[in-house]
């Protein structure tokens, strides 16, 4: 038995084993990337540096065998320091989203990739889901946004931007939506001020949360600007109803012809766990220059009202999210993103193996028909997956987060370049996500795939390559799922035969 | 093809651990390695494909495209990347209509690489063509070069080998035969001198000794009469030897003297071999400062220099070789360890560990079999002691090994030797295979040392990346602990010293280690070897004294600045090391007060710099050297160096900004103490001991100014008054920025001009000026 102190615990330990091991046994997280429990240690992404004692180096934690007397740090300034710089160098090397650029461009932050390759798999149903995630009136948005998200598609770079909005709302239109009434006794009870696009998103979500919704209104219909600023060449109101329609059968209540004010919002206050203001401009007057009190949600900026509705009802599902205690709904947004940035020549040739080679597809009956079947599952097709495919299961993004690491700090000079390799049935590789550790390289020789993966040249050019030019598909043997599972990052992932 | 590799294998073994040297001998027989004979191996052997490509993509010396008839080497180490040796290799890819991007011409005739030393410093920029070392090559004589190595394949006359008849013994001559002797033409001087005491019937003992330090005499020529005062001459040129052995040996007979006299004469009509542009070596100069060059000096590792036959190992033997082994085989291992101890020995490998410490370590190990090395896988640009070392000297150093295994029970011992080292690795053979002829004398002692040679990646002197190369892997550094004293070489103990190191053991043992002790400083003991090179006027191999000053080195030993140019700073160390300033040239060169300073003993390079360095030019320098020499394993070093060049570049172009000499330092604070291995640990060491004492420089190329007008963005090449109209520059100008204008005024144009310097060095008025 070895003594030693972590972070001032006296901790003990057997002989042989890892600062590492002994810190998890004792509850301690150190972060850690290149290691595998199946594995022996290789000590390369140096995310997991402590201090020991007085001695000035740091001592990567994963390797460093445990003794006698030691003194670890795991936590201070200097290490979370050390880490950052470890995180940000990597990052320097790193080439490739995290989330597509559609999505962030997207107010409401839908997963529009998602959406795209349910659509070309004919799922309607689970695309239809990925849309309802975010966005409360898709076939009412599918008509009127502005889509800033095929803005920044990079297939427009290429040739044109796949077309986004007429896919949501095909989605939206073909999908047969049956609203689920809330069952449950509700938990809460809520008051939204106005019943325009914020407001019913809000709606939409509280009651998915099983949150009580009441809306009051000065109009006599529901809508707010969607139906009072919006012409009927634009929108076709019956879609508008049909939405609207969807979310009281939910069981939102609707005051309309109801206008509150100062001493009317008083009162609600005290009837309601929490009220949304959800009347754009209004909502200042409402909610004065004093003390607001705390159960008022306002649903955006009153200072300045959004005049795109995508962005109202964004920013109704963020208060929905809010009251209903399941998160910030700005961490998903503000959690750490890689952006590629602009498209050299040859990494759109990379780029396009993801997607079909077709041309933008206009709806045979114009746009303001929709896509058909045919159409739309074309469209989708055209999608790019710039989204990685390991979003959310990223170790280099979740320590990025948590460490604040910033991803251009040492791209001083101009990134590396996108490549993809890619087998269907197997896997795909990306080098440009590759952090070096390896694990790939030593799964394959542990388990006899041969002929494996292994380093190519040396240094910072250093890649993770298939001998002699070789497949994927020979390289991973039998044990794709394993390596791809066991990359810690999206360098190497999972997919599906014959689908992109 | 199929045969050539059975025969490979057949010859090297199928396991993993023969795996360099059987890429080695497959790219020896096809020039490259074809991607088929990769795949043949693997299929015959039980080595894994993975390993085979990750081995032979780790070592710079594998290539995968077919080399051209004849290489072409330009040497871009310290000494001559301060001499302009980059500019040197790109009128060469000029000139050998090489494509950007490529190596190797369309008709594969030339290969052209840069190589990080090739140990003749004191003719730098030097450039080797297959055998051919030319020295003092200026850019614009790429052309000239080429030319000269096509003209030259004339052979010397067969030997006789008869040198030794009936006539009365005339004496002695010494001729040099180190690599930088050889590198500038003193095999042929060796040649030249064998025929003419063949053909004069000169009754001489002809020897070759090993490197007597004096590299910026080379070739270098000792006579010594059997009745006379012994001469040394320098710079030897082969057609002259005659005439100078002549002046002192006079053929016994008077016919043959007479017919000889007359040739000669015959021959200085017809000779017309010389060229105008390389410098070739004046005859006759006698070298008066050989006293003060070699008298600050204490030869421990090099006792005996410029005496000994490298491989004839009687002649150790009668000057007191192997004395220390008998002694310390006649002692208990842990009294020699004692003895080691006691002596203050520190590793001469740069990080300075104590030795006695280190061989205590495996003596205290309980195990079957145990290994040592020695680590002769120098590749600091700039210095090249070990080489020195294993080819003048090699019983000296097996001596030290054999103490070694007898102190720390050490079962199979062997030699680490970086490939670049052809004539080390042959010496050493030969002194093994001496030994083993011989056994070792006076013992019953038994053990078998054998070489292995690297193949070209400088961290490989890096202990674990070391060991890991040895058993056929990529050489990456593992962490330590466990230190090879416990678990290294196939996972038994294993002590690795370096061959300075086990150079000096053999001292300790036979003279005591008082003898040793009281040498040196109060931290280092003993002597240390320098390749002392740069802007320095005698430059070349060197022992002194631990704790002399670097005062006496650069101004007694090395006779001053080059062109009585003021002194700016030494690079200590290469990689690792750092610059010390002038103002601290009264400090100590010892561990201590090297580290003090932010610079390292590393392995001994000792650079001068004048005024005229650029000092952020020359951190950009070593820095670009070891991120390109990075393994690539972990994070701080494979990124870290790069993203550190990345500012190191934007500051030589003036692009950089104050907020990135923040960054820079920032980064160089963590890589050294984040990087897994010594290489990564002190690679920012050149940065930031700039850093400290030139800021100002820094600072300088900040707003876009060179100080010193070395970095090609930052300064314009301009035609001053002096110019006479000759068009020499319009002529050779390879970017066609000089217009042609007979007796007027020339003028460069900026927008054209490559910076490549090759019309300054061809002004013969000296009106081209850079600012």
């Amino acid at each position: 038995m070895i003594k030693l102190r972590i972070d001032n615990r006296e901790v003990r330990a057997e002989k042989g084993m890892s600062i590492l091991q002994c810190a998890a046994s004792a509850g301690i997280e150190i972060p850690a990337m290149c290691t595998n429990p199946d594995l022996d240690h290789f000590t390369s992404c140096m995310i997991c540096v402590v201090k020991e004692g007085s001695g000035k180096n740091l001592l990567p934690a994963c390797s460093t065998r445990v003794w006698e007397g030691m003194d670890i740090v795991t936590n201070d300034r200097e290490v979370m320091d050390a880490r950052k710089i470890a995180l940000e160098l990597l990052l320097s090397e790193h080439a490739g989203d995290c989330e597509a650029p559609c999505r962030l461009a997207c107010p409401a932050f839908m997963d529009i990739p998602a959406m795209n390759r349910l659509i070309a798999e004919g799922n309607l149903p689970e695309a239809m889901k990925v849309v309802s995630e975010h966005i409360a009136l898709p076939a009412v948005l599918g008509r009127i946004c502005h889509a800033p998200c095929e803005n920044a598609c990079k297939r427009k770079v290429i040739d044109q931007a796949v077309s986004i909005c007429l896919l949501k709302r095909y989605a939206a239109d073909m999908c047969e939506r049956i609203p689920k009434r809330t069952s449950k006794v509700l938990s809460k009870r809520t008051a939204i001020i106005g019943s325009g696009p914020a407001g019913l998103s809000a709606a939409f979500y509280l009651l998915r949360h099983d949150i009580g919704a009441d809306l009051f209104d000065m109009n006599r219909e529901a809508g707010g600007m969607l139906r009072y600023g919006t012409s009927n060449e634009e929108l076709d109101m019956s879609v508008l109803d049909r939405e609207i329609e969807i979310i009281e059968s939910m069981g939102a209540v609707f005051n309309q012809g109801r206008e509150i004010d100062k001493s009317g919002l008083e009162k609600i206050c005290r009837d309601y766990d929490a009220v949304v203001l959800a009347c754009g401009k209004s909502s200042n007057g409402l909610a004065g220059t004093g003390n607001i009190p705390d159960n008022i949600y306002i649903a955006g900026n009153p200072d300045r009202p959004s005049r795109h509705a995508v962005r109202s009802v964004a920013q109704g599902r963020e208060a929905a999210i809010k009251i209903s205690g399941s998160g910030n709904p700005q961490d998903e947004r503000k959690r750490f993103n890689s952006v590629l940035g602009r498209l050299g020549e040859e990494e759109c040739a990379e780029y396009l193996k993801e997607g079909s080679n077709d041309n933008r597809q206009v709806p045979a009956g114009g746009t303001a028909s929709g896509f058909n079947r045919e159409e739309a599952e074309k469209e989708a097709a055209r999608c790019l997956h710039c989204d990685c495919r390991k979003a959310g299961g990223c170790m280099l993004r979740d320590y990025s987060d948590s460490y604040s690491a910033v991803k251009k700090r040492f791209l001083y000079t101009g990134r590396k370049s996108v490549k993809k390799v890619i087998q269907h049935g197997v896997a795909v590789y990306e080098p440009g996500k590759c952090i070096k550790c390896g694990i790939c390289v030593r799964l394959t020789a542990k388990y006899g795939a041969e002929p494996g993966f292994t380093f190519i040249g040396k240094g910072f050019d250093v890649e993770i390559g298939v001998p002699f030019s070789g497949s994927l598909r020979d390289a991973l043997g039998g044990i794709a799922a394993k390596v791809t599972d066991a990359c810690p990052t999206g360098a190497l992932s999972g997919i599906k035969n014959d689908t992109v | 093809m199929k045969e050539v590799i059975e025969n490979i294998v057949r010859e090297k073994g199928r396991a993993k651990e023969a795996l360099i040297p059987i890429l080695q001998a497959i790219q020896n027989e096809f020039n490259y390695l074809p991607e088929e004979a990769m795949k043949y191996l693997c299929a015959i052997t039980d080595i894994r494909a993975a390993d085979i490509s990750g081995v032979a993509g780790f070592y710079s010396q594998f290539r995968f495209t077919p080399a051209g008839k004849h290489r072409v080497k330009v040497c871009t180490g310290t000494a001559c990347h301060v001499k302009g040796a980059e500019h040197v290799y790109d009128s060469f890819k000029r000139n050998l209509k090489i494509a950007p991007g490529k190596d190797t011409d369309e008709s594969r005739t030339y290969t052209i690489e840069k190589v990080s030393c090739l140990g003749c410093c004191t003719l730098a920029p030097v450039v080797q063509v297959d055998e051919t070392t030319y020295g003092h090559v200026a850019s614009s004589d790429a052309k000239s070069v080429i030319d000269d190595f096509h003209s030259k394949g004339k052979k010397l006359p067969a030997r006789d080998s008869s040198i030794n008849g009936r006539y009365r013994y005339q004496g002695e001559i010494r001729i040099g035969l180190g690599s930088c002797c050889i590198a500038s033409g003193s095999d042929d001087v060796r040649k030249a001198v064998e025929d003419v005491v063949i053909k004069n019937k000169l009754n001489v003992n002809l020897k070759h000794v090993g490197c007597i330090g004096m590299c910026h005499q080379v070739p270098l020529v000792e006579i010594i009469p059997e009745n006379g005062v012994p001469h040394t001459y320098a710079k030897l040129l082969p057609e002259d030897a005659a005439r100078v052995i002549e002046k002192h040996f006079s053929p016994p007979n008077l016919l043959t003297r007479f017919a000889r006299s007359f040739e000669n004469f015959i021959r200085g009509i017809q000779d017309d071999s010389s060229w105008e542009g390389v410098e070739r070596y004046s005859v006759d100069v006698r070298e008066k400062q050989v006293q003060a060059f070699l008298g600050d000096q204490v030869p421990i590792a090099t006792e005996h220099r410029g005496i000994l036959d490298p491989v004839d190992i009687d002649e150790y033997i009668s000057l007191g070789g192997f004395e220390g082994l008998k002694k310390a085989l006649e002692m208990k291992p842990a009294d020699v360890i004692e003895e080691i101890l006691k002596s203050g020995l520190k590793g001469r490998g740069g990080a300075g560990f104590p030795t006695g410490e280190k061989w205590h370590a495996v003596y205290d190990q309980e195990s079957d079999e145990k290994f040592l090395i020695c680590n002769g896988d120098e590749g600091d640009p700039g210095a090249f002691m070990d080489r020195m070392l294993l080819e003048s000297y090699p019983y000296r150093i097996i001596e030290g090994m054999l103490i070694a295994a007898h102190a720390t029970g050490a079962t199979r011992g062997f030699f680490y030797i970086r490939a670049e080292y052809p004539l080390a690795v042959v010496r050493i053979r030969e002194a093994l295979d001496r030994c083993r002829e011989k056994g070792i004398p006076g013992s019953k002692f038994s053990f078998d040392i054998s070489v292995k040679e690297g193949a070209g990646a400088f961290v490989c002197g890096e202990e674990s990346a070391l060991i890991a190369s040895m058993e056929g892997e990529r050489g990456f550094p593992r962490i330590r602990p466990p230190y090879p004293a416990e678990s290294g070489l196939w996972g038994k103990p294993t002590l690795i010293n370096n061959t300075e190191t086990f150079a000096q053991v053999p001292y300790i043992l036979y003279h005591g280690q008082r003898s040793f002790s009281s040498i040196g400083s109060a931290g280092s003991k003993g002597s240390k070897v320098f390749a002392l090179a740069g802007k320095i006027n005698r430059g070349g191999l060197i022992e002194v004294p631990m704790g002399i000053s670097i005062r006496q080195i650069v101004e007694d030993i090395g006779g001053g600045v080059q062109g009585g140019k003021k002194l700016k700073a030494v690079q200590v160390g290469g990689p690792s090391g750092g610059c010390v300033p002038h103002f601290l040239a009264d400090k100590e060169v010892d561990f201590e007060s090297l580290g003090e300073a932010g610079a390292m003993m590393g392995s001994g390079g000792l650079v001068v710099l004048d005024e005229t360095d650029c000092m952020v030019d020359i951190a950009r320098y070593f820095l670009s050297f070891t991120q390109h020499e990075s393994c690539g394993k972990c994070t701080f070093c494979r990124a870290g160096t790069r993203r550190m060049l990345d500012i190191m570049e934007m500051l030589t172009q003036g692009r950089a900004s104050e907020k990135q000499l923040e960054e820079l330092q920032e980064l160089g604070h963590w890589i050294s103490r984040g990087s897994l291995c010594g290489l990564g640990k002190t690679a920012p060491n050149p940065v930031l001991s700039t850093l400290r004492y030139f800021r100002e420089e820094y600072l300088a190329h900040i707003n876009g100014r060179c100080p010193a007008g070395k970095c090609d963005a930052l300064i314009r090449y301009s035609v001053g008054d002096e110019c006479i109209g000759c068009t020499i520059c319009a002529q050779e100008c390879p970017d066609d920025a000089i217009e042609f204008r007979p007796h007027r005024k020339h003028e460069i144009d900026q927008e054209l001009c490559s910076k490549c310097d090759i019309c300054r060095e061809a002004c013969p008025e000296g009106a081209i000026s850079i600012s």
